[in-house]
Order: C-alpha cells, then structure tokens, then sequence
C-alpha cells in the first residue's frame, strides 16, 4: 500500500505541480443507480477507497435528462463536479466549452494511445487531446433467446439473417409465443431499429446515423428498413410493449413467454442478476445481419474530468483516471456489467461469460473488416439534438400503426433537418 | 403615508425625530425583502429566459442575440407541437371533469349525510399526495401486467383488455383521469364551503315557493357561489399548465411521443439536449398559455371589485 | 266525508314524497361510495402490498386480497434498501425533507403573515400593483426558474446544500402566503386597526395584538399547503442536492422508477407510504381548518 500511494503521490505531482501533498478524493456523477450498473460502480469506489482516496458518489436515478440536468446546473452555479460519466459526441461539445481538464500527461505516461481501442480514440480525445477515460465497451447488435421457449416453437439456432429472423418468429407465432420480447421507450425502440438498419445496410448505416445524412434518412434503404421494422412490431411483438418496464421484460425471457429479445450486453449483467445462465437458460448471438460477417455496434461508457481548484479533487482526478485505466478495474467492472475492457490487451479466457468472449472476438473481426460503427441509439455519433429528434420519429412510428414506413424516412430526414 | 406620519407625529410630539420616520418606513422595509425577492423571481428569472430564447446557447447560456430563430426552430419540431396540444386537450377535460366532479360529490356531501368527514377526508386525500406518488401507483394499476387488467382476468374474463397507459390515443385520458383523481378533492372542499356559505333563508323562500331541489340549485345556490367557480378553475389551470411529474411518473410522454407536455419538452431540451435557447423558447410559449388564463382572470377581478366598491361604496 | 277524502290525497302525496326521498337518499350514498372506492383502490394497493410478500405480489398481481404476510418490506424501506446507489433506505432522505421543509414552510408562513398585513392594513400607493406583482409568482412554472437558480445558488454559495433549498421554497411559496393572507387580512374589519392606532399601538403592536392572534385559520391554510408544496417538490431538489443531502422525493423517484432490478413492489409500497405520510397526517389532522380557512383565504 505504500509503495502505491508513494507511486500514486508521484503520479499525482506529474499532473499538476503542487498537489503532491493533496489528499485525493473524488464525486462521480453518474447514471448508475441500480442493479449490476450500481454494484460494478461500488467496485470503482473500493479500489478508489483502497488507493487511499476518498470516494463520492452521485447517481441520479430516472431518465438521462436528470443527469444531464444536474450536471449543467453545478456548471452554471460555478461547481462542475470532478467527474462526470458522460458519453459520445457530449464529451466533445463539453470539451468546447473549455471547462474539462486535460488528461494528456497521464495518458503519455501509462500508454493509454497504443492500448485504448482505435475507435474510441476520436471520442476521448475530441480535439486531439485527451479529457475522457472509456470504462468499457458495449456491444449492442445483439440477439437473446430463452433456451426453453425456443426448444418450444422448434428453433434450433439463434437466425443469422432478418429473412430467418421472420421465419423464426413465424414458428414461434405457430407455437403460441411472443417472438420478440420488447418495452417500448425511445432509446429501446430505437435500438432494436439501428440493429435492423445496420443488420441490412451497413453504408446506411454509416451515412444515416454517423454523418446525421438526411437524405440517407430518406432513401428507400430506409424505408425497406422501417418496414422490416413494422413488421417486427406490428406482428412479432406483443401489444403490451408501451408502459411495460424493463424488469418484466426479461422476465418474458426467462420464463420462456417470449423467444428473443435485441438489446446490448448488459442484459449479461441482469440476466446474472436473475440468475440465468449461458445456454441452459439464455443464448446470445449477433442480431441479424444480411452480409454474413461479424459485425460490432459500439457503444462505450466514459469518464470525463472538469476542471477543478481544489489540489484534493485534482489529485483525485489523476488517481480515479488511473484507476479506470488499470487492467484489475477493467477486468472487474466489465465482468460485473457485461461489457468488454475498453482495453485490447486484456486476456478474456479466465472468469468471463462465453457471450463476452464472443464479444471480444467479435470486435476485433470486426475491426479488421472495417464493419465496426459507434451506436447511434446510445449516443456514440450523432449530436444529441439530432439524435433525440430522430429518435422521436423512430419511438412516434413504434406506437403509431397508422404511420407507414415512407412517411417515417421522410418525418425522420425532416426532423433531422429542422435542427440544423 | 402621509396621513399615518401626521397621526403620529400628533401621538408623540415630544419624540417627532428618527422614530416616528422610522416608524412610518416600517411597512415598506417589512415587505421591501419579500419585494425584491419576488420581483428577481417573476420579472429577472422571465426576462432572462426571454433573452436567452432569443440568444444562440446551446450547451450553455449565453447572450449572443439571434433573433426569433429558435422561434421558428420550435415551431417546426412535431414533438412540440403534440406538446402545445396536448396542453390545450388536457387542460380543456382536466379542468372541466375536476370542477364537475368536485362540484358533484360537494353536493352529495351536502344532503346532510352521515359521516361526513370521512367522505370529506377521502375526496380530499390525493392533495396531499405527490404527483411523483401519485403518477407511480396509478402505473402500476393501469398496467397490464399486474394492474386492474391482470386482476380482471383473475376472475375468468381471459380477455379483457384494460389499456390505458399502452395506447397512444389513449394515454393522455389516463393523464386526465389520475389528475382528476388528484384534484376533484380541492374543488370539492371549495365547494363544499361554498354550498355552506348561502344563505339558508333565501333557500328555505324558495323552498316554499315549492321550488324543485334541481331548481334551487340551478338558479339559487350556484349562481351564488359562481366566484368559486372561477376560482377553482384558475387554479387547477395554472396546475395543468404546470403538469410535469405526474406525466414523469406516469408515462414519461409515451407511449410514443404522444404525451409530451411543454413544461417536459422545455426540461428536455433546456437539461438533456443542450438546446437551452429553444427550450426557453418553449418556456416563454408557457408564460404566454399563462398569460391567456391570468389576463382575463385579472380584469375580471378587477372588474368585480370595482363593481362591489359601488355596490357598498 | 270531505276530511277523509283529503287525508288520503295527503297521504299519498306524503308516500311519494318519502320514497323519493328515500331513493335520493340511496343514490347520494352508492354514488358516494362508488367514487371512495375509486379514491381509495391506490391507498389500499400501497398499503396491502407493503405487507405482502414479493413472490405473491409478482404471481397475483397488485389489486389482490392479500394471501401473505410480511412486516419486513418497512425496515427495508426505512434503512437498508438501496437506492441511487446507496444502500441505506430511505431514512437520510425522510431527514433532509424535515430539515427543508420545516423551516421553508415556518418562514414563508410567517413572511406572508406580514406582507399580507402590510398589503392589506397598510396599504399606500401602488400597494395594488406590487401585490398583484406578487400573485404572478404562484404561476411560474419551475423549469423557468431552474436555471437562473442555479446561477443565484452559486453566487450565494449555497449550491447542493438544503439551504438552498429552502431559500427556493421561500421565495417561490412567497407569493402563495403573501396571497392567502391579504386575502384573508381584508376581511379583519380596518376600524380595528384604527382603533389600535389612535390608542397609539404602532406597526408591530398592532401585528402581535391584533393581527396574529385573529390569525391561525389562514395559518392552518398555508402551513398545510406549503408543507405538502415543499414536501412533495421533485424537480429542484433532485437537480440542487447531491445523493446525501436529496430529499424524499428523489429517493421515491429513484425507487418507483427503477427499470433494471425486479420490481420490489413491497418496499416501494412501504416506503410510499413513509414518504407520502407527513403530508397525510397534517391533512388529517387539519382538513377541517383547511377547507374553512381555503375559502376565507383563496377565493375572496
């Protein structure tokens, strides 16, 4: 222990002259309230606490916007917090406003460039410097399915295109099951559509979701993928998806009521909680894709540092950004949380779940065939004001019938438009 | 003042120095920190979201002028506009549903029942209760999966479908029935203490008139009681106008978009999409749906006090 | 003969009477009883399913005749559950929301208490003009003003602290007290006042003498009212307060809200209940004065 806080101390009088002798201590705001979220962020604060800090949390409970909103009220009052668990295209439009540190020192330091996955580096270092520090990566394009449910309606294999998606669901139908389990909420509607959308055309994809393309919006890739779409929800899904929470929904996976569910791998962490296991209770896959190759939609969460006066928080920062940085927190959190190390050079073979090794695999394939995209749906590319106002039209068109899938490119690419 | 200073001065002709002055001045520095407190509150705090709605701030305030383009910005978004409705669609069916209903079980009340306060404490009991509470158990029971649906169904009736929250076009009706739930109360104390305040004598005249009970109160006692009418309704539409947890709690403006409200679309943009000049363009369009329920109750305020400044004049 | 034949139209016009009066009588009841059940299915949802056990609540739904037993949702509720990444209940919560709203409350009561004295009994030029400036206040919405509070707290230096809080809470329930009370004030008759002053009873004496004591129906009316306002507040306090200092209502929030863990109906339940009951009681206890003193206070 002191030979780490000895080594903590330097690391901290590197960083900044003068708080050599700051005691460092820290409040992350964040989002993490409950369940696996909550207990893999009780691990940060024990290591933080073990290196001889001293830890504060704030998880703000409900909806992003709360977050959101706290954060830009303690800006205002003149009292960014220390460290925010913030993500995408926000660290950089935070980072415009001049008030985050800067992490450049540390990063030479520990190599953070040669370590960090390629496509997160544009996203931590905004302008070419670093003020973020990813956690993790989420995969998002993936698919569940309850292993009893699907020995019900007869399915063998999780579908590898959305043609066998459709067949598959039209079997569990015979079979008197809900296909698709699913709660409708903006960002769930939306990412089951970015996997439907990325699953049939990945230069779509890129255009529509990365470069915010509206006429990519409204092309009739787009349609063909909002009818795909509407089929899902009109015929595959049950009509219980609004007001239904997410709790129940995965209940609908274990007590084998639904056969698949799309969402990201953080279902590894609830379904752990609820004390599923991989392939007696639950499989996993990719989501569909028409292409035939593996295919990764990234989505990654990040830790950025605001400025401080304080030599203690200061210190503080250096010590936490280190601390997530270590190979032992990448390890620990993400086994926790279900995602992967931000890091590529961690050895997944010991202690992980097979659908996080799978992810790991995947990642890298994807990497070298170039199909690797950031999610749109989890706020990885777009401008959050483009990106809300799409996804209005996505959740508008999942609880409206009457829409059809022309008029949602179009409301879509309109939308889109009048914020620019 | 004046004439207070002069009495004063006449009390005390021995000490007519600083005390007396200091006396006369103590209303005005009683109420002068309220004053200004609330003056910061509703005049700086509008103006300055009026500013910033026509400033280019985004993430953060700021004071570089634009113009009305976020104006126009607000305006083309459909979200908003579903908003903007949406107001007008509840405020219309809240305000109405609350008052009938109050007014309804304030009548009931009235015909001598027994046990009164405890009918009266459990009418007036959701007041008491937070919208956040509120929006979160009325969720429960609007929901399929456990709620009045599921309960039904325990009985046999395997398809009964009791869909509230999960209905777009239905939603904002169960928005309606919970805020009714949570307000009928207050219009029914009001009322309640309206009814009570007639004067019995005009009723017993008209009784013995052999005027119908439905009579009496369609052209005696309501007529009498109409201030409160207004009353109650500018209340409960300075609450729909305000409606903000309740929908957090209950739907969160879905399914869908479909039941977003200004004051949750001004919240979004202002806080989650760092879009804070049209969200404060939205804000300053809900001052304005204010200003449409206050402009006219205020005149007519000042009208009636004008007219019983006469009548006793 | 002619007696008989009258008695007989009288009482049959009495036997009507009476059973439209009694009809009426059943239909005033079953119409209230119908609407108390209404109003009471989500107090009896609450309450039975904070006794019920979890596994039962889950398998027969929440509106069921409860078939199990269980006391230990409300310690949970009170001091173990976690919530916003704590795991200490909610009591800290209970606390901060006794620790603003107490003193909110006593001091815009009493704040009110004097402007609506000043505005009615000392009235001067204008007086008219800065009460209905006053009255705005009761109708800005609070997303408005979360900004530029935000901006006040930090000058003052009392950003994330329940002082800050209540600071919010007095000035935005100014405007409520100050309205209540002049309204109510109005009706004390001026010769009092009057009175009192040429027996040379100044500013003060007058307030303590006369005003104060005439005083608590209106009180009852805007302790209640800002007590519950403040009590049940959301929106401020889980902006201005970090995690420690949050009030009660950040914590429901936190629970109700919950998307990722099996729903703990029960501790919710309970701690519904725990939240919801300060406000409660004070109506129980004081509904009666509320609803008297409402009318002589709001609707003049």
């Amino acid at each position: 222990m002191g030979m780490k806080r000895a080594a903590l101390a330097g690391l901290a009088t590197c960083a900044l002259i003068g708080s050599a002798m700051a005691e460092p201590k820290t409040n992350l705001l964040s989002q993490w309230s409950e369940g696996s979220d909550a207990a893999a962020l009780a691990k940060l604060g024990q290591m933080f606490t073990a290196a001889g800090g001293k830890w504060q949390a704030t998880s703000i409970a409900g909806h992003t916007a709360n977050t959101l909103a706290k954060l830009r009220s303690d800006v205002i009052e003149g009292n960014a917090p220390p460290a925010v668990q913030l993500k995408g295209p926000e660290i950089a439009e935070w980072n415009a406003t001049g008030k985050t540190a800067n992490l450049d020192a540390l990063a030479a330091k520990e190599g953070w460039d040669k370590v960090v996955a390629p496509e997160l580096l544009p996203v931590m270092k905004p302008t070419g410097h670093w003020v973020a520090v990813p956690m993790n990566i989420h995969r998002i394009n993936w698919i569940w399915g309850s292993t009893e449910a699907m020995k019900q309606a007869g399915i063998a294999t999780l579908p590898k295109t959305w043609a066998e998606f459709n067949a598959d669901c039209d079997k569990a139908l015979a079979a008197h099951l809900i296909c698709l389990a699913h709660f409708s909420q903006d960002w769930t509607d939306s990412t089951v559509f970015e996997d439907v959308v990325y699953g049939q055309d990945i230069d779509l994809f890129r255009k529509a979701f990365v470069e915010g393309d509206t006429n990519a919006m409204r092309s009739p890739e787009m349609v063909k993928a909002f009818t795909q779409f509407r089929l899902m929800v009109s015929k595959y899904m049950d009509p219980g998806i609004a007001g239904r929470d997410y709790d129940t929904t995965t209940g609908m996976i274990k007590n084998g009521k639904a056969v698949f569910f799309i969402m990201g791998d953080w279902q590894i962490g609830i379904f752990t909680a609820a004390g599923m296991k991989t392939p007696q209770d639950y499989v996993c896959a990719q989501s569909p894709t028409d292409w035939g190759k593996p295919g990764f939609i990234l989505n990654s969460d990040s830790v950025v540092f605001f400025k401080q006066t304080d030599p203690d928080y200061i210190a503080g920062q250096t010590l936490l950004a280190h601390l997530i940085m270590s190979p032992k927190f990448q390890t620990v959190f993400n086994q926790t949380k279900g995602s992967i190390p931000a890091r590529l050079d961690i050895d997944l073979s010991q202690g992980w779940n097979a659908c996080q090794q799978q992810s790991q695999a995947a990642l890298q394939a994807s990497i070298k065939d170039g199909a690797l995209v950031r999610s749109f749906a989890h706020n990885m590319t777009i401008l959050q004001k483009y990106r809300g106002a799409a996804m209005e039209v996505i959740t508008s068109f999942v609880s409206n019938p009457k829409m059809t899938p022309k008029e949602a490119a179009d409301a879509m690419a309109d939308a889109v438009d009048s914020q620019k | 003042m004046t004439l207070i200073v002069k009495t004063l001065t006449a009390m005390e002709p021995e000490t007519p120095g600083w005390r007396a002055r200091l006396a006369a001045w103590t209303p005005f520095l009683v109420i002068a920190p309220s004053l200004i407190a609330s003056f910061v509150y509703v005049f700086v705090f509008s103006g300055w979201t009026l500013y910033i709605s026509l400033s280019d701030s985004s993430m953060l305030p700021s004071y570089r002028f634009v113009g009305i383009r976020p104006y126009i910005d607000l305006w083309s978004n459909l979200r908003w506009k579903i908003a903007y409705s949406n107001l007008f669609f509840f405020s219309g069916f809240y305000v109405v549903l609350a008052m009938l209903l109050g007014l309804a079980l304030a009548i009931a009340i009235d015909q001598r029942v027994r046990g009164e306060a405890i009918w009266r404490t459990i009418f007036l009991y959701p007041l008491a209760v937070s919208f956040v509470v509120t929006g979160a158990v009325w969720r429960w029971i609007y929901s399929p999966d456990v709620g009045i649906e599921h309960f039904v169904r325990g009985f046999g009736w395997s398809d009964f479908t009791f869909r509230l929250t999960t209905d777009r076009n239905l939603a904002i009706y169960a928005i309606i029935a919970t805020g009714v739930w949570q307000s009928s109360g207050f219009a029914m104390a009001l009322f309640l203490a309206g009814l009570r305040s007639v004067d019995p004598d005009l009723v017993k005249a008209a009784q013995i008139d052999g005027a119908s009970r439905f009579r009496i109160y369609a052209k005696i006692i309501l007529p009498t009681i109409a201030p409160i009418f207004v009353a109650v309704a500018v209340v409960l539409l300075q609450f729909a106008i305000k409606t903000f947890d309740l929908v957090v709690a209950l739907t969160n403006g879905g399914p869908g978009i479909s039941t977003t409200f200004p004051a949750n679309y001004v919240y979004d943009l202002m806080f989650q999409r760092g879009q804070i000049n049209i969200g404060a363009a939205a804000a300053v369009m809900m001052l304005l749906a204010l200003a449409v329920v206050l402009v006219p109750y205020s005149l007519w305020l000042v009208w009636r006090r004008r007219r019983e400044g006469r009548a006793y004049g | 003969m002619v007696d008989a034949a009258y008695e007989a139209e009288y009482l049959a016009a009495a036997r009507t009477e009476a059973r439209r009066y009694a009809l009426g009588r059943i239909g005033v009841y079953a119409f209230l009883t119908v609407f108390a059940i209404i109003y009471l299915l989500p107090l009896f949802v609450v309450i039975a399913n904070s006794f019920r056990q979890l596994p039962e609540i889950t398998r027969n739904g929440l509106i069921a005749f409860p078939r199990s037993f269980s006391l230990e949702a409300w310690p949970r509720a009170w001091s173990h559950f976690c919530v916003g990444g704590a795991c200490e209940g909610i009591h800290r919560n209970f606390y901060n929301s006794l620790l603003m709203t107490i003193p909110a409350t006593i001091i815009s009561s009493l704040l009110g208490a004097l402007n609506g004295y000043v505005l009615s009994k000392w009235r001067f030029r204008g007086s008219e003009v800065l009460f209905v400036c006053m009255m705005l206040g009761v109708f800005m919405p609070g997303q408005i003003a979360l900004m530029p509070w935000a901006f006040v707290l930090g000058h003052l230096h009392i950003s994330n602290t329940l002082q800050g809080l209540v600071l919010i809470h007095c000035v935005q329930g100014l405007s409520f007290t100050t309205l209540f009370c002049r309204n109510y004030y109005i009706s004390i008759p001026d010769d009092l006042v009057k009175a009192a002053r040429i027996d040379g009873a100044g500013f003060w004496r007058i307030f303590y003498k006369i005003i104060l004591p005439l005083s608590p129906p209106i009180l009852i009316v805007t302790v209640i009212w800002q007590f519950t306002g403040i009590w049940n507040e959301y929106l401020f306090g889980v902006v201005f307060t970090d995690g420690a200092q949050q009030p009660i209502t950040a914590a429901l929030v936190a629970l109700a809200t919950s998307q990722m863990n099996a729903h703990a109906y029960d501790v919710t339940g309970a701690a519904v209940l725990i939240g919801a009951a300060p406000p409660l009681l004070i109506y129980f206890l004081g509904g009666k004065y509320f609803v008297r003193g409402l009318t002589q206070g709001a609707v003049k």
